[in-house]
């Protein structure tokens, strides 16, 4: 699984209006227009930390669906929870049902703990999720997105999430920098209202057409279901036999993209694509089609989020929406890119271990 | 005295399998979790509130397995009744939204039946295409987008609301089992339920309408999915086409584990809510337990199949 797959149902409603206007080009906003903040200004002085290890706080982490993304999200929580000394009392996963997390949230609850951090499965709905925690006073903090209604400050403490536009834009200076900044390149988006993907195919095309004058998108299609790109890429292809490299908007759809281009024989057309995945990583390696894979630091996500409740939990203002960095994962820097984004070595496989 | 032994002999064990299990997880966890919070009132409420919709298709199952059906559409019938019952919320009176909801349930219910009982198509593959159709019907019908609910009165009978302190939901079960067990063991309808699945050609003899019987079972579970909807919409204060998604493995557990059959002829309204609360305690008390997602994942299992192991064993020859 990948980061994407892991939110391309979760993030709804907000995500129409991000994608319809509010998102100012090549920048990274929240789901309600907010702007990003670097991840890395979310800090605690020693003083506040001896308070918050001294306070006996516990947290609860309600996660929207297993992946890897989620797993290192959850890994940054508890390794920044545990340093804080704050104990984890639950974890619970709801498979992207929000009547689930609703059970899960309200479950937890029964341990009344000082912390809950989430990732709302469907912000319209979530709102009757997390009433419960508000009820008792519970400091929530949200990943990607915040249910609709809740005002940052008083419901919740903060958001954090990927830059994505950033994402957007290192896919497209890799892409640029395996092709020597010229070439015919196929573009495909996801089409959807999905504020995760519209932002980060929107920034890719943005920085091709404006910073490479010598790329030209020859070819651009969406596609909503991950095994209908195999034909997407046929299709490229039969009207543009030399294709030099081809955008695939996550890891998936490009696993089939990767798929197509094997059975044609193509060892010409490169791919670029959004968050890690073995198969396409092996390919890289191995000096196949895939020349880079753009990553969210996911570890480091869980890592802020889990900081910033804690800083809410001894009255830190915070600021609506914090980002993470993004990292363009290619060859070269596979082990330390992999152990960036998801605080864990990379498969043997890639390694050659 | 050789009455009583015999008497004894052909009470059949493996149907009491759930309620020990389901006694033996409410002490364990009580024990383990005895600081934690899980015996509070909240909690166990709780637990029945958020097996509602569970227990309300499952009831729905009993019937269409006792009769030797099968109905796999329930997951997105949840899914297109709440949308089109929050859709209708929007600008009319509440009970014009729960009519459609369960109309819509019903609807599709009477499909699948017409399928199945007059044009003997099996209940297995109508109900696997139509989960299919949809599937895709609740992603088409608001393109993805939620439908927020915001009618009080829908949300205090089908969600968040009480009767005399008594949460809605747990009126719901109550109520609903009630009326499931009456009609599935003390109704001339339940008898031919039974009858036509014990052997359809009998009852065929006997002058049961065996196709009428086939046909509504289908509709009274699609009607149970539909209020399910209902209730979830209720709950979230809206709806989403994602709701019930992964509804039908769970009652179809919680059926079987109850101690109803698979190739019908035998089930237990009781025993299906038992059934269903029992995957409630676990998921609840494997969290309280602060459980990994994964250990959750693994000792839910084990234990199912524990359960399943009882119920289920065939007996020797």
């Amino acid at each position: 699984m990948t980061s994407v797959t892991g939110r391309l149902t979760v993030v709804a409603t907000a995500l129409l209006i991000a994608s319809t206007g509010l998102v100012a080009a090549g920048t990274t906003t929240g789901p309600n227009g907010e702007t990003a903040v670097p991840a890395s200004s979310v800090t605690l002085t020693p003083e506040e930390e001896d308070k918050i290890k001294s306070g006996g706080y516990t947290a609860g982490l309600a996660w929207h669906t297993p992946s890897d993304y989620t797993a290192a999200v959850d890994r940054g929580a508890h390794d920044e929870f545990a340093r804080l000394g704050i104990e984890v009392v639950a974890v619970s996963d709801a498979g992207f049902d929000p009547a689930k997390q609703k059970n899960d949230v309200e479950t937890m609850m029964a341990k009344e703990p000082t912390i809950i951090l989430s990732l709302p499965v469907d912000p319209d709905t979530a709102s009757e999720v997390y009433r419960p925690a508000l009820e008792a006073g519970t400091i929530v903090a949200f990943v990607d997105n915040a249910p609709t209604g809740y005002v940052q400050g008083t419901d919740y403490a903060t958001i954090v999430s990927d830059d994505l536009a950033q994402m957007g834009e290192k896919a497209a200076d890799a892409m640029a920098a395996a092709l020597g900044e010229k070439g015919k390149v196929g573009y495909l988006f996801h089409d959807a209202n999905f504020y995760v993907t519209n932002q980060r195919d929107g920034a890719f095309k943005e920085t091709i057409e404006g910073k490479y004058p010598n790329i030209e998108i020859v070819a651009e299609m969406g596609m909503a279901d991950p095994a209908k790109a195999e034909d997407v890429i046929n299709a490229f292809l039969i009207k543009n036999p030399d294709l030099d490299a081809v955008y695939v908007t996550w890891a998936e759809p490009a696993e089939f993209v990767l798929a197509a281009l094997r059975n044609n024989g193509n060892t010409h057309t490169k791919i670029v694509t959004l968050d890690l995945s073995e198969l396409l990583a092996l390919d890289m390696v191995k000096d196949g089609s895939v020349v880079a894979i753009v990553a969210d630091e996911a570890y480091a996500i869980g890592e802020t989020l889990a900081r910033a409740a804690a800083a809410s939990v001894i009255g830190k203002d915070l600021e609506p929406f914090y980002a993470v960095d993004a990292i363009a994962v290619t060859k070269d820097n596979v082990k330390e890119g992999w152990f960036q984004s998801l605080h864990r070595d990379p498969p043997a496989t890639l390694t050659g271990g | 005295m050789a009455g009583k032994l015999s008497q004894l002999r052909s009470i059949d064990p493996s149907r009491y399998v759930v309620y020990v299990g389901f006694v033996l997880i409410l002490v364990g966890f009580s024990i383990v979790l005895r600081d934690d919070g899980f015996l509070t009132t909240r909690n166990l409420l709780n637990i029945v509130q958020q097996t509602t919709p569970i227990t309300i298709m499952a009831v729905g199952m009993v019937f269409v397995l006792t009769a030797g059906e099968i109905d796999l559409s329930i997951g997105p019938i949840v899914a297109v009744s709440a949308l089109l019952s929050a859709v209708v919320l929007r600008e009319n009176f509440w009970f014009l939204g729960v009519a459609t909801g369960l109309l819509a349930g019903a609807a599709i219910g009477a499909v699948n039946g017409l399928l199945v009982a007059y044009m003997r198509l099996p209940s297995f593959l109508v109900t696997l295409a139509t989960m299919g159709f949809l599937a895709g019907a609740a992603r088409w019908l608001t393109d993805l987008q939620s439908v927020p609910v915001t009618n009080d009165t829908f949300t205090n009978i089908f969600g968040s609301g009480s009767l005399f302190g008594v949460p809605s939901l747990l009126l719901w079960s109550v109520g609903f089992v009630f009326l499931g067990h009456f009609f599935y063991r003390d109704s001339r309808y339940g008898a031919h339920v039974h009858a036509i699945g014990d052997s359809a050609l009998s009852a065929r003899a006997v002058g049961i309408k065996v196709d009428r019987v086939r046909f509504s079972v289908l509709v009274v579970s699609g009607a149970c999915a539909g209020l399910a909807g209902l209730l979830y919409a209720g709950r979230l204060h809206g709806a989403r086409y994602t709701l019930g998604e992964t509804d039908l493995l769970t009652v179809i557990a919680a059926v079987i584990i109850g101690g109803t059959r698979l190739n019908g002829g035998v089930g237990t309204v009781v025993g299906a809510l038992i059934g269903s609360l029992l995957m409630g305690l676990l998921n609840n008390g494997l969290i309280l337990m602060g459980l990994s997602v994964s250990e959750q994942l693994m000792v839910r299992g084990a234990i199912l199949l524990l359960a399943i192991a009882l119920t289920l064993r065939e007996k020797r020859a």
